[in-house]
This record gives structure tokens, sequence and C-alpha cells, in this order.
């Protein structure tokens, strides 16, 4: 009892809890103060708030949330690994009441509450640190913004998205990641669709929330089923909770019993579908190719680094429900590789440089799933991290190219800006170089551990799965490292084609090429009339795509596989270890890694993805004509328009579920007015009938015979009518004779 | 024993709107300043005064507050009989609330009759705050029936083009109701007689027959049962009973669409909570399969009904009927979740819908049209009226933070424990709610603005000021419910047991969960051979107490 009460009062206390909760408010306050202030002075007609207010506001927020975070890293990296978790409970939230669950009645109370420990830690130093950088850059990128009035907008909306993350990583509770999780859906939507008056941005917002609804049935189905079988959705409950469930032969939930194992593969699963839609993997990946219409900075921050990793978190964070869920995991793993494969393809037959990146990412996040599907909880999750620093660096470095280029998104009309614009070629290509997975850079030791992982799964334990979902992911690392150097030499080799100067006929007009009005910024390329050419942008925004490069460059070292421990320590894997579930215990193996990882470690970095990089650069840097490519296009229309389309798996949605859904909706609705209302005015009109009907004959039958009496009255009254003639001696003489034979018979009686 | 009628607050609140209804009788018809702001003077005092009950009432009781009970037919055992629990009180205030915002809602949409119109408004809030505070079935029959008249006026007046056909669809069709509700009242009543009790038509002794009536033939059981539920779910509106609503919400003035969406239908789920389900428990239970699927049928028909229309507040009103259906799904689930979920589900419903209403109301009243396809891009030129609407959308398809979301989750978690399936089928309304939403807010806020569309002003002073209640109250709600719940509470509780009084009986898994909250993360290092066996059992002891 006193160690229970000890043991609660550590739980409620817990070092430095206090301003925990600043962490995920501080954005939110800085996006309520400069959407409120702009919003009054919008309506109130007075000039837009100062844009130095608006970025100290959104700038600072974020900045003082990540060095919080900072702090509170540092001080669980100095206690020991099974205490690393800090918890402040603000608010009891939702207090629902007593609930039927598995084994009797909980009370279904959750709290408004943060946990603060290795992974939401990691998690949150991501969110904050790479949000700022984005800031940042969005200071610089959204410079038309600042001028015409909807700079507070986006900064608001920007801060209210870190908010809604920090919320969706630091909860302590499936409910309150589920309101971060709803919350960046909101902000994505708002930001897709910060050029409102663009109906193809609009669109694209609205397609991404619906979408991401989908997947939110399958989680919101998942969490209900946690609840039932665990009575609670707080984490460290479910966590201490997994070990006595999974000991049990089998649990009994409406009347259905199966085997925990049964259970937790259709939590997993249904779990999963909300992470397909968040993370937009197969087949609910359509929402983040369109997502694209938002402004740059959102891409960067929303739709590469933070939100659509969500998916990723929540598995890792669910580890314990995964990995007693070996069914739930191959599912993962095959569709997170058949997502890379299908994504990267599609990233091949690009020429929006958004675009590119945008099937890009769904790739790289098929990758990450693959890594959970294979248990490789932390090889995901470090992909996560390095994936968030060189794609952010490449959705910045190409909102650099786009505004020095004027708003121009479409590859062929750009080129040659290598020595315009050095400091964001070199971070681009250093960004490329991880991507691809090169040693040393980040990309390298994160991909390549995930495709060890997936490979080991079918070497050592024998799932044939393994081994295809291996050979997808080798296929689609192939397409990304040539179509990451396919963008590099068409955006920076060469000469630059925008000016005019485009001996090779590649540069298409604006209406020749479908995607070209979706310009990001809101407005037609208009300017190409300019006569100066790009040149390096402000140093607000290159720097911190710099940094992101640097930190692509170096942060794969924050997690050496054990295989090459002479380079370092795997910090990265070894301080989330203590949240995951061990099944039994594991004894630290020492064992030498088999000779196949280093070959197929030497055979990535060094022949598949080096080979795939040079063919790229022999198909368009060599001949700068693209004669191959475009003799491969004339080849295979088909194919290419294919690819192109994204095999028209928005086309066949519209055709198969959106337009039926309408249809439906449009029949029901004939049916509600015609048979439903049509039964309630029938009945009327039938009520109403009848009612004629009975006038009829009231009118006819009824009064006809009250009429007929009438007019028998009348006829037979006419005699005795005659005797009514008016004249008083009439009367007075039928008196007369009436008194007289009154008179006569008293007389006789 | 109880305080004498003068020292009833809930019934002066209930009064206070009629009241004030004869002193404005006797202004002349001219002053249409003084109905304005007198109208708003009565509604907003009552209100204030309507508060207080928020404070006084008993948390930690399930029984009748600010019971009061005097004879009325004393032959026929009629009291005049009042008092509220948690369930009442919490829509008698959501009823104060949103008649002060519908009376200041009116004051530029309302052109002709002002005096008429604003007594029928304050008539309409006294019948409908009479029938929640009603502990006699009699009297509750009286008020339900008399808060038709205000209506079938405000619509019949103040309506659109078919407003005398709405008007009497309204009328006979609730009229219908009541009277399939009146012949369950009196065969429970004369039940009461049959079995030799002093007949009575106090609400507590109609729930105190529910024993009785297990008694009786299945036959007459099914047959009351339906009875009650057919009158309910008219009222609701429940499918295939819907179409009056669409109906008489999109004739009826904007106030009047208020009123409806955001008190009236309530008085069909607040007739389940306080009659079907505590009287007909096991009837109810027979019956549910065909209830739940007019329920699923009412979700997704709904919406997907509401997503072609081309008329705002038909979309608004289809929403509503949506809407409702997920507030019975949450009510039939029987269980404190689903129910504290469905009490939700009115109140949100009472929150997000009256406020779509005068969201709508607001451009019919600049543009003269409710046709979507005469909008777009309004938030350009509206930034205000933009943001109150993406609130307010956000708030009906329920995103977590806003009060629908407390709502939905509320229900859709209690019908899953109650029937798992029919809430999988529920959870695909949500998907589209938020389509036909957001597909609403496209077309009438974003996308080019046509140079008519431009000149529309944003919200006045008056309008912010009627609006900003309802935000309030809906981020209240989404963020800190807990007091709302505590009110619900015990009565919720006190019904589960009614309907299953097994219920809490099974074992409490609350300090289990608190050991293995406390155990935590280190419950998921493997533990060396005993130490796992060992802990399980020690946490399954604690559990009994």
């Amino acid at each position: 009892m006193l160690m229970e009460h000890a043991a609660s009062a550590a739980l409620s206390t817990p070092v430095h809890a206090s301003v925990l909760w600043l962490i995920p408010f501080l954005p939110l306050f800085g996006a309520l103060l400069n959407g409120a202030y702009g919003l009054f002075c919008k309506a109130s007609g007075r000039k837009a708030p100062s844009t130095q207010l608006v970025d100290l506001l959104a700038l600072g927020s974020v900045g003082v949330a990540f060095l919080l975070a900072v702090g509170y890293f540092v001080t669980l990296m100095g206690q020991a690994p099974i205490n690393r978790s800090i918890t402040q409970s603000l608010w009891t939230w939702v207090d629902l009441g007593g609930a039927q669950v598995m084994d009797g009645v909980a009370r279904n109370t959750v709290a408004w509450a943060y946990k603060f420990d290795p992974l939401s830690g990691a998690m949150a130093l991501l969110v904050t640190g790479v949000g700022f950088l984005i800031h940042l850059f969005s200071t610089g990128y959204m410079s038309e913004e600042r001028q015409d009035g909807r700079y507070y907008r986006f900064m608001a909306y920007l801060n209210l998205f870190v908010f809604s993350m920090l919320n969706l990583v630091l909860g302590a509770n499936i409910l309150m990641m589920f309101l971060g999780w709803e919350g960046v859906g909101l902000c994505s939507y708002l930001l897709i669709g910060f050029y409102f008056d663009k109906e193809f941005a609009a669109a694209a917002g609205k397609k991404a929330f619906v979408t991401n609804r989908i997947g939110d049935f399958g989680f919101m189905l998942g969490f209900f089923l946690l609840f039932q079988i665990f009575g609670s959705v707080d984490f460290d409950t479910l966590m201490g909770m997994t070990r006595s469930i999974m000991a049990r032969p089998e649990l009994t939930i409406f009347g259905l019993t199966h085997s925990p194992t049964w259970w937790f593969n259709l939590a997993g699963i249904l779990l999963f579908v909300g992470a397909c839609g968040k993370s937009a993997q197969i087949p609910l990946y359509v929402w983040l190719p369109d997502a694209m219409a938002g402004p740059t900075p959102v891409s960067a921050l929303i739709h590469a680094a933070t939100m659509v990793t969500s998916g990723l978190y929540m598995i890792c964070r669910m580890n314990f429900i995964y990995t007693n869920a070996p069914m739930a995991l191959s599912v993962v793993l095959f569709v997170g590789a058949l997502t890379a494969l299908v994504a990267a393809s599609m990233g091949l037959a690009q020429y929006d440089i958004k675009k590119v990146l945008a099937y890009s990412t769904v790739s790289q996040l098929g990758f990450m799933f693959m890594g959970m599907g294979a248990g490789a909880y932390t090889a995901g999750m470090f992909h996560v991290f390095t994936h968030a620093f060189f794609k952010a660096a490449l959705f910045l470095g190409s909102g650099s190219v786009i505004m020095a280029c004027h708003h121009e998104q479409d590859m062929r009309n750009m080129g040659g800006l290598k020595s315009k614009m050095p400091w964001t070629y070199a971070s681009m290509l250093i960004a490329t170089i991880a991507i691809a997975g090169i040693f040393p850079f980040s990309g390298f030791f994160s991909k390549d551990e995930i495709l060890w992982k997936v490979f080991e799964g079918w070497y050592k334990e024998g799932h044939t799965l393994n081994l295809i979902a291996w050979l997808m992911g080798m296929a689609g690392a192939f397409m990304t490292a040539f179509y990451m150097v396919r963008l590099m030499v068409m955006t920076f080799a060469g000469e630059y084609r925008g000016a005019g100067h485009d001996p090779y006929g590649h540069t298409v007009k604006a209406e020749g090429h479908h995607d070209a009005h979706h310009d990001d910024h809101g407005h037609a390329p208009s300017h190409s009339g300019h006569d100066h050419g790009p040149k390096e942008v402000v140093w607000n925004m290159w720097v911190p795509v710099f940094i992101l490069a640097l930190l692509a460059l170096v942060g794969g070292f924050l997690n050496i596989p054990h295989s090459l421990h002479w380079l370092g320590g795997a910090h990265f894997s070894e301080w989330l270890g203590p949240l995951l579930y061990q099944k039994e215990a594991v004894h630290a193996s020492h064992e030498a890694a088999p000779a196949i990882e280093y070959g197929l470690m030497a055979w990535a970095t060094l022949v598949w993805a080096p080979g795939a990089m040079l063919l790229a650069w022999w198909i368009y840097k060599m001949d700068p004509t693209w004669a191959k490519a475009k003799g491969f296009v004339a080849k295979f229309p088909g194919v290419f328009r294919w690819v192109h389309n994204k095999y028209f798996v928005d086309e066949f949605y519209e055709w198969a579920i959106i337009g039926p859904c309408k249809q439906l909706g449009a029949q029901l609705w004939a049916f509600d007015t015609w048979v439903v209302d049509g039964m309630v005015n029938g009945a009327a009109r039938f009520t109403l009938i009848w009612a004629n009907i009975s006038f009829w004959f009231d009118a006819k039958i009824v009064d006809g015979l009250v009429n007929f009496v009438a007019w028998l009255l009348q006829r037979f009254s006419g005699g005795f009518g005659k005797l009514q003639s008016g004249r008083v001696q009439n009367y007075a003489f039928v008196m007369f004779l009436g008194f007289l034979v009154f008179a006569f018979w008293k007389f006789l009686a | 024993m109880t305080a004498p009628w003068y020292l009833n607050l809930p019934l002066w609140v209930t009064f206070v709107p009629l009241l004030g209804a004869l002193a404005l009788l006797l202004v002349p018809k001219e002053k249409r300043r003084v109905f304005e702001l007198g109208a708003l003077a009565i509604a907003i005092i009552d209100f204030a005064i309507s508060v207080p009950l928020w404070f006084q009432y008993d948390r930690g009781s399930a029984a009748v507050q600010w019971a009061f009970s005097t004879d009325w037919i004393p032959s026929l055992g009629v009291k005049f009989a009042i008092g509220m629990d948690g369930i009442s009180l919490v829509l008698f205030l959501l009823t104060t609330f949103i008649g002060f915002i519908a009376v200041w809602c009116s004051f530029s949409a309302i052109e002709e009759r002002h005096k008429e119109y604003y007594i029928w408004l304050l008539v309409m809030q006294t019948s409908m705050l009479g029938v929640f505070i009603c502990q006699d079935v009699f009297l509750f029959y009286l008020f339900w029936e008399l808060m038709l008249v205000p209506m079938y006026f405000l619509i019949a007046i103040w309506g659109g083009p078919q407003k005398l056909y709405a008007a009497i669809k309204l009328f006979l069709y609730t009229l219908t109701g009541s009277v399939l509700m009146l012949v369950g009242i009196l065969a429970i009543y004369f039940l009461q007689k049959k079995v030799g009790m002093t007949p009575s038509f106090s609400i507590e002794s109609f729930q105190a027959m529910a024993p009785v009536i297990l008694q009786q033939t299945k036959t007459f059981q099914y047959l009351l049962a339906l009875a009650f539920f057919i009158g309910f779910a008219i009222k609701v509106p429940m499918f295939p009973f819907h179409t009056w609503l669409p109906d008489a919400h999109v004739q009826a003035p904007t106030a009047g669409s208020v009123i409806l969406a955001g008190i009236l239908l309530k008085m069909g789920t607040y007739g389940f909570v306080r009659f079907l389900l505590p009287i007909l428990p096991s009837a109810t239970k027979a019956l549910m399969p065909y209830f739940l699927t007019l329920t699923i049928i009412g979700i997704i028909y709904g919406a997907l009904v509401a997503m072609i229309q081309k008329d705002m507040k038909k979309l608004v009103a289809y929403s509503s009927v949506s809407h409702l259906a997920l507030c019975m799904l949450g009510l039939f689930a029987m269980n404190p979740n689903g129910i504290m979920g469905g009490m939700f589900q009115m109140i949100n419903h009472g929150i997000s819908t009256s406020a779509l209403f005068l969201i709508v109301g607001i451009v019919y009243e600049r543009r003269h049209t409710r046709q979507i396809a005469d909008f777009g891009g309004l938030s350009k030129t509206m930034p205000i009226y933009a943001t109150i609407f993406m609130i307010m959308t956000m708030s009906s398809i329920g995103l977590p933070g806003l009060n629908g979301f407390i709502g939905e989750a509320a229900i859709l978690m209690g019908a899953f424990q109650a029937h798992p399936w029919w809430a999988v089928a529920a959870t695909t309304g949500i998907i589209l709610g938020a389509a036909y939403m957001l597909w609403l807010y496209q077309r009438v806020m974003f996308g080019p603005i046509s140079e008519t569309n431009a000149k529309m002003a944003d919200l006045n002073a008056r309008e912010i000021a009627y609006f900003t209640p309802l935000i309030v109250a809906a981020f209240w709600i989404g963020l800190w419910p807990t007091p709302l719940m505590k009110v619900l509470k015990a009565p919720i509780d006190k019904l589960v047991v009614q309907i299953d009084p097994t219920y809490f009986k099974a074992q409490a898994l609350e300090s289990r969960q608190k050991a293995a909250a406390q155990e935590g993360m280190a419950g998921m290092a493997a533990p060396e051979a005993h130490a796992a066996e060992g802990h399980a059992p020690a946490a399954e002891a604690h559990g009994g107490h």
C-alpha cells in the first residue's frame, strides 16, 4: 500500500512537469494571437498587422517550444531508461461513466494529458525543430502574402498545425492522439486551401480531409476495440496490461471467443487503416499529390516532414499491439512495400517538381511502413527522422527554385540553376544523395537498415512475404535514385531555359501542360516576361534549407547498425528501446553480423543506387536533348500516360465511389420526394378526395334528403299558403269562426 | 417539505416569457423596436435567472429536484407537478440559451407583424420549457400539444412561399404522433386501474409500472412500445417520418428553424429517454433490431440526401435527420456511454445546427437566395463570417476539440459496446458528414467571387454578438465537457439501472487499471521468467474493491 502511494505520488508529480503543457500550447497562443488580431484588423478595415509582429509571435512561440522540448529531452537523458517518462495531466477531458468492457465495468474517463517519453520527446523535437526552420523559410517564401495582408492567416494556420501535431505526439492517451490526428487534418485542409479563391486548391483541401476521414473510420473502430479489450485508452495502462492479456489463452468480446492475437490483429489492421489515410498509403494516398496545391513550406512541413509520419508514430507508439499481431504486421509490410514501389514509379513520369517530391514522399513513407511491418520499429522511426531532414530540404529547396523561376513548377522550363543558386543547389544535392541512400549520408543508415530488416525476416525466419517486399523495396529504391537525379539534372544542369533560351525544345507553355496553372502560389506564371534571370534566394530561405541538408548529411550517425558498430553506436535504437514490447527476454547478443548483410549493404550503396543515378545521369545529362527519354515516351505513349496520370486511380475512385455515392444521394432524394413524402402527400390527397366525396354525399345525399323533405313540404303547403292572404278581415273571420267552434264544444260538454 | 410555488425558480423561468408576452400585448403594434428589445430583454432575463439552476443542482443525486406539486384534477389523479433531474436540466438550460438567440436573430429578418411574432416566440418559449419541467404526464401532454400552436403560426405567417403547406404538414404530422402517444399514456393509466393501483399521471408512477407492464401479454407490450416509438420518432424525426422536417425548416423564418432544430426536435429524443426506455425496456430491447435499422438508415440516408441538396437550408435540414439518428443510436445503445453521447448530441445539435441555420439566415437576408450555386468565394469579403462558418462546420462534422466530437465519440463508443456491427455502419455516416459539409463550405465560401456577392457585408455587431455564445459553448463542450457530464451522470446511471439492473454489478476494473498504469513502460521489457506471473494476479486481486 505504501509503495503504491509512493509510486502514485511519483507518477503525479514528475520531474519538471509543470510547464510541459507549454510545449504544445505556446504555438496555440501564437496562432490565436495572430489569428484573432489579424482577423480583427481585416474585419474592421484596419491595416494588416505588421509582419514583424506576426513573425515574432509565430517564430517565437515555436522557437521557445523547441527550447523547452530540448530542456525536457535533456532531463530525460539524465534518467534511468525505465524512468524516462514525464506525464502532465491538465484536466479530466471526458468522463462518460461506466462502460461494460471485456472483463467488467470500466470508468470511461480520459484526461487531457501530455506524456513526454523517449518516442514522443524525439518527435516533439522534430516537430518544433523542423517546424521552426520551415517557419523561418516561410518568412521569405511568403513575401507576396506579406504585402497583401494574408500573411497573418498563413502563420496562424502554421502555428495551429504545430499545436495539433504536438498534441498528436505528446498526447498521453489515444483520444488525445486522435485530437491531434484530426487537428493536423484540419490544418492541412486549411493550408492546402490557403489560396481558396482557386477552385483546385479548395477541392484539394476537401479531398485531403475526406480521404483522411475514411482512414479515421478505421482508426476510431480500432480504438473502440482497444477500449473494449483494455477498458482504457491511456497509453500507460495499455502498456502495463498487454502482457497479462497476452498471457490468456483466449479473449471473449461481444460473445466471440478468439485468441488475444486474433483480436490484436483486428485492432492493428483497423488502426492501420487510419494510418493509411494520414500517411498516404495505398489505397488512400490519392490526396497527397493534390495537396501540393498548398504553399511549398506547407508541403515541406505537413506533407513531408511531420503530419504524414503520424501513422508511423502511431504504429511505433502501439508497438505492443503490433508485436503481438503478426497478421497486422504482414498487412503493414505488404501495403508499405506496394506503396514504396508504385509511388516511386509514378515519380518517374512527373514534370512538376513538387509532384515528383510528393510521389517520392508517398514512396518513402511506404519504406517506413515496410520497416514497421518487419517489426523493425526503430529502423522505421529512424527513417521518419532522416526523411524529415532530406525531404524538408528538398521541398524547401524546390520552393526556392520555384520562387527564383517566377512561380514556374515545370522542370522542363527550368535548368541551369546550379551556378545561379549555389546554396540551394548544394543543399538539394546533399539531400538527393541522402535519399538515394549513399554511404555515409543519412538515408543509407535508415533505408538500408529497413531493407535489411525486411530481408532478414526471409533470410532468418523464412517469411516469403518478406522476400517479395524486399524485392519491391529494392525496385523502389532504384527508382528513387533515378527520379531524384532526373529532378536534379532537369532543374540545375545545363542552361536556364526559362528566359527563352531553349535549344532542344524542352519548354512547355502553360496551356500545354495541364498542371501548369496549378502553381502553388495562387496565380498563373505571368512573370515569365521578366528579363532578369533566377538568382539565389534571400538568406532566411537558403539558411534553413542548408541546415536541413547538413542534418541529412550527418543525421545517420545517430543510429549506426550493429554490423557497423566500429563507426559508433545505435543511439536512436537504444533510446527507443524501453518503449518496445519484448515478447521474451532478449540478452544482448554479440554474434557477428552475417556476411550477407555486408554484401547487401555494399551492393545497395555501391552498385544499386549509384547505378540508378548514373542511368538518370546518362539519359538526362549526357544527352541534353533527352532523346532517350523522349524516344521512350514516343514508343510507349500508353505506358507513359498511364504512369504520368497515376494509373488513373483518381479517375477510378471518381467512377467507382464518388460518382455512385452522389448518384445514390440523388436517387435517395428522389425516393424521399416521391415515395416517402409521396406517401404523406398521397395520404393528404386521399384525405382530400375522401373529404370531397363526403362533401358531395353531404351536399347531394344527406342535404338532398333534407331538401327533399323541404321540397315535399313546400309542395304540399301550397293549399295552406292561400290561407295567409294578409287581410285582417279574413283573419278576424277565422278567429270568429274558431271562437264559435270552441263555444259550441264547451256548450256540449 | 417543498418550497412554495413562488420560490420555485424553474417555475418562474418557465412562465417569465409568458408573462412578458402578456405585457407586450398591451403595447401598440406600431412600436416595432419595443417588441424587439422587449422580447430580447425578456428572453435574456429568462436565461439569466435560469443560470443559477446550474449551480443549485445537486449533482450527486438522481432524484427530481426543485419538486413542486399540487392537485389539479384530483378525480383523475392529475397533478400540477414539476421538478427536474439532470437530463431535464441541461435541456431546460439549452432552451433558455437558444431562446434569446432566436429572438436576437429575428430583428432584421422579420419585416411584418412584429407584435404577434415576438409574442408567439415568447409563448413558444414557455411551452417548450414547460415540457422539460413536468413531472406529470398529463401536464406533459398539455405542454407538448401547446408547443405546436406557436410553431404553426411562426411558420404559417412568417414563412417562405410554401409556408402553409409546411405548417399544416408539421401540424398534422406531430398531431398524429401525439395521438399515438396519448393512446400509450392512457393505456398505462388504465392499466394502473386494472391492477388495482390508485391511478396517477405522475411520471414516477408511470416508470414504476415497468414491472407490471412486463407481466402483460407480449402483444400489449409491443403495441405500447410502438405507440410511444412512433409518437416520439415523428418528433425526432426518424426515418421514415422525417419528411415534414425539410419542408418546415426551409419554409420557417430563421428563428423558427433555430428553435425547431435547437429545441423542438429534442422533445422526441427526450421522450425516448423519459418514457420509452425506462417504462418499456424489455419491449424496446425486443424491437431493437427494427429500431436500429431505422436509425442506421437515418444516419446514412440523411447524409447522402444532404450531399446532393442545392438549397443550403435543405442541406442543413437533412444533416439534422442524420445527426438526430446518430443521437438515437446512442440512446438505443442503452448503456452509460451511449446515453451520455445521445444527451450530448442533443445539446451539440442544438448548438451547431442552430448556428448553421443562423449562418444560412445571414446570407439569405443579404441576397434573398439560399441556392448554393448562387454563392462562392465569400471568404474573401466576409472573413468573420468565414471563420464562424468554419468553426460550426467543424463542430458539425465532429472535429475533436469542438462539441460535436464529444457526442459522436461517446455515441459510437456506447454503440460499439452494445451493437458493434451497427456502430460500424454508423461510423460511415461520419465520413459522409465531412463530405457534405466541406463540399457545402467549398461551394459557398471558396472559389472565385462574383460581383454581386462581393458586395455582401460581413457580420455586424449584433450578428457577432449572437454567434459569440454559440461559439463559446461549442469550445467549452469540446474542451471541458466534464461539468455537463457530472450533471448528467447520476440520472443516466439511474436510467441504465432501470433498463438493466445488473449493469453495474460486473467487476470494477478501476484499481486494476491504476496498477497497470503505474507499471506503464516497465511492462514492455520481457520479465525474467517469474516476474510477470507474479504481477498479474496481484493486480487482479486489487480489482475487487
